[in-house]
């Protein structure tokens, strides 16, 4: 008998970010559960972890890293990913996600998210890691698809092809970012909808939708706007393929009224409830 | 054994070079399109190294970036990025350098108020986020036997910073809190202690000592007693004063939420 790898769906979801701390504890919205940037937790007390603690109280929370650097060349940083267990175990997430990409080498780091090449190397090297960070966690993890900017030459497949085989062999789930899709189908001039078709249904337990900056011959993933009708689209076409998926609106800069973003969420279940009665 | 050098490592070392050099190397590596060229599709990560750097400085020295406007703070901020890359897993972590660096490196090391400046500024970043406490009560400190004060050890609150100051700076870090113009710096005749330091409500404090209380609250947060105190005392006030003076300062740390605990007899 085969089993889905998902985890219970939570609904509709926000990032957590500090400019919303004290409307959140105030108004409680109704907002299904919020998505915490891991490395903001990462410190040894005040405000942060005070109103985490205080938010996780009242909502069921997801953990979204990145640093792990998944991709990268350096040995996985077993300090970083202790500290991470250390705040899974006390904010209890329903699950943990980090970029399918890299961040550094040699120590630095460049505080990115990174593109790999699509390369049976590194399909290898990437599922070993992922293996150990799993193993490490206790737990199944997402990996999240990133906006790139660049094609290497040495890649072989397609970037839906990398993430699937990754995910498969690699035995984690995939946070499918809608927005990153969009952006990355502008910048290599594919079809998004061959990306969607591309990943396996049974892997993808999340959704992130956002808004990015349009520069006309190419977009760059921002965060820091209103999303737009295409990615809605998009958006429209993904809750057509995949059930059981979690879904969050990411607001990373120009960060506005708590209200704004979730009348983007309700525009989400509106959407979602159109598709999925 | 193949020694060959793995291409994904290959490519990984060319692109931090891009990032942190400007070597333009991994350009064989990319493949561009009409609309958009390799150089515009690098250009947009390396902008993006230096936009999100200088962003993560500028959120940690919001006075420093004041007291030097844009377009010399971008400057300072560049010359960091190209001395200190970072090397922590969180950006949180990448100003940490700062204050050394400016100390040390010309221009910036003739302008001690600057160095000050951030000094103070990551001073309070560490306050920010330090571990959580509880402080100790002015009934528990009442609380206490008379004959218990003399072998008084206590527990500090683990916010708690010190550091000394030649500058005016934390009233300059004020006028640019407020959104004021700072005023010119001004020296001060001897430099003076400071304590910052978290209290419950997570609010940040900061204050000046006298030259006596900062010797004080320096001793006992390395576990010397009140007697201790009180012998040390001796060299600003008279013996039979030391006592009441130590107990003023022990009360007034405890107001402020300084003190943690009473340590048990040993």
């Amino acid at each position: 008998m085969s089993t889905s790898p998902q985890l219970p769906a939570l609904g509709f979801g926000l990032g957590l970010r500090k400019e919303h701390y004290t409307t959140i504890l105030e108004t409680s919205p109704d907002v299904d559960w919020f998505e915490v940037l891991t490395e903001n937790y990462l410190v040894s007390g005040g405000k942060p972890r005070y109103f985490l603690d205080q938010i996780r109280e009242r909502y069921p929370v997801v953990m979204h890293g990145v640093s792990m650097s998944i991709g990268g060349s350096d040995a996985l940083n077993m300090d970083y990913l202790q500290q991470v267990k250390d705040l899974a175990q006390q904010i209890e997430p329903r699950w943990i996600s980090d970029h399918l990409c890299w961040t550094g080498l040699n120590g630095l780091n460049a505080h990115d998210l990174l593109p790999l090449p699509y390369t049976e190397e590194a399909i290898k090297h990437v599922v070993k890691r992922v293996e150990k960070a799993q193993d490490f966690l206790g737990r199944r993890m997402l990996l999240e698809n990133v906006s790139s900017y660049v094609t290497y030459t040495d890649s072989e497949i397609s970037e839906w092809e990398f993430i699937s085989t990754i995910a498969e062999q690699a035995d984690c789930l995939i946070l499918l970012d809608v927005n990153n899709i969009y952006v990355s189908s502008v910048n290599h001039e594919f079809d998004p909808l061959d990306y969607l078709h591309g990943v396996p249904a049974d892997r993808v337990q999340q959704y992130h939708i956002a808004g990015h900056s349009d520069f006309t011959d190419y977009a760059i993933d921002t965060h820091d706007a209103e999303i737009i009708q295409p990615v809605w689209d998009l958006y429209a076409q993904a809750v057509q393929r995949f059930d059981n998926v979690s879904t969050m609106i990411e607001r990373d800069d120009n960060i506005p009224e708590l209200s704004v973003l979730l009348d983007e969420l309700d525009k989400a279940r509106d959407i979602a409830a159109k598709y999925q009665p | 054994m193949s020694h060959e050098k793995s291409p994904l490592l290959e490519l990984q070392q060319e692109f931090i070079r891009l990032l942190m050099n400007g070597d333009q190397k991994i350009q064989s590596r990319i493949i561009g399109t009409q609309k958009v060229p390799v150089e515009t599709r690098l250009g947009i990560y390396a902008d993006a190294y230096r936009f999100r750097l200088i962003d993560a400085l500028a959120d940690s020295y919001p006075s420093v970036h004041s007291l030097l406007g844009d377009d010399d703070f971008i400057a300072l901020a560049n010359a960091y990025i190209d001395h200190c890359p970072s090397q922590h897993f969180s950006i949180r972590w990448f100003g940490h350098q700062l204050p050394t660096f400016l100390q040390q490196t010309a221009p910036y090391s003739g302008s001690p108020a600057l160095w000050e400046m951030a000094l103070f500024e990551w001073t309070l970043r560490d306050v920010f986020d330090a571990q959580d406490f509880t402080p100790l009560t002015m009934d528990d400190l009442r609380q206490l036997p008379a004959e218990r004060w003399s072998d008084l050890q206590l527990q500090f609150n683990p916010t708690i910073q010190r550091i000394e100051l030649s500058w005016n700076v934390p009233a300059l870090w004020q006028e640019i809190d407020k959104q004021l113009d700072p005023s010119e710096p001004i020296s001060c005749e001897y430099p003076l202690p400071w304590v910052c330091w978290r209290k419950i409500d997570q609010k940040n404090w900061f204050r000046s000592m006298d030259v006596d209380e900062a010797w004080a609250l320096d001793q006992m947060r390395q576990q010397a007693s009140f007697a201790d105190i009180c012998e040390g005392l001796c060299e600003w006030i008279d013996a039979q004063h030391a006592p009441q003076r130590a107990a003023g300062h022990i009360s007034r740390w405890c107001e402020d939420e300084l003190i943690t605990a009473i340590l048990p007899l040993k």
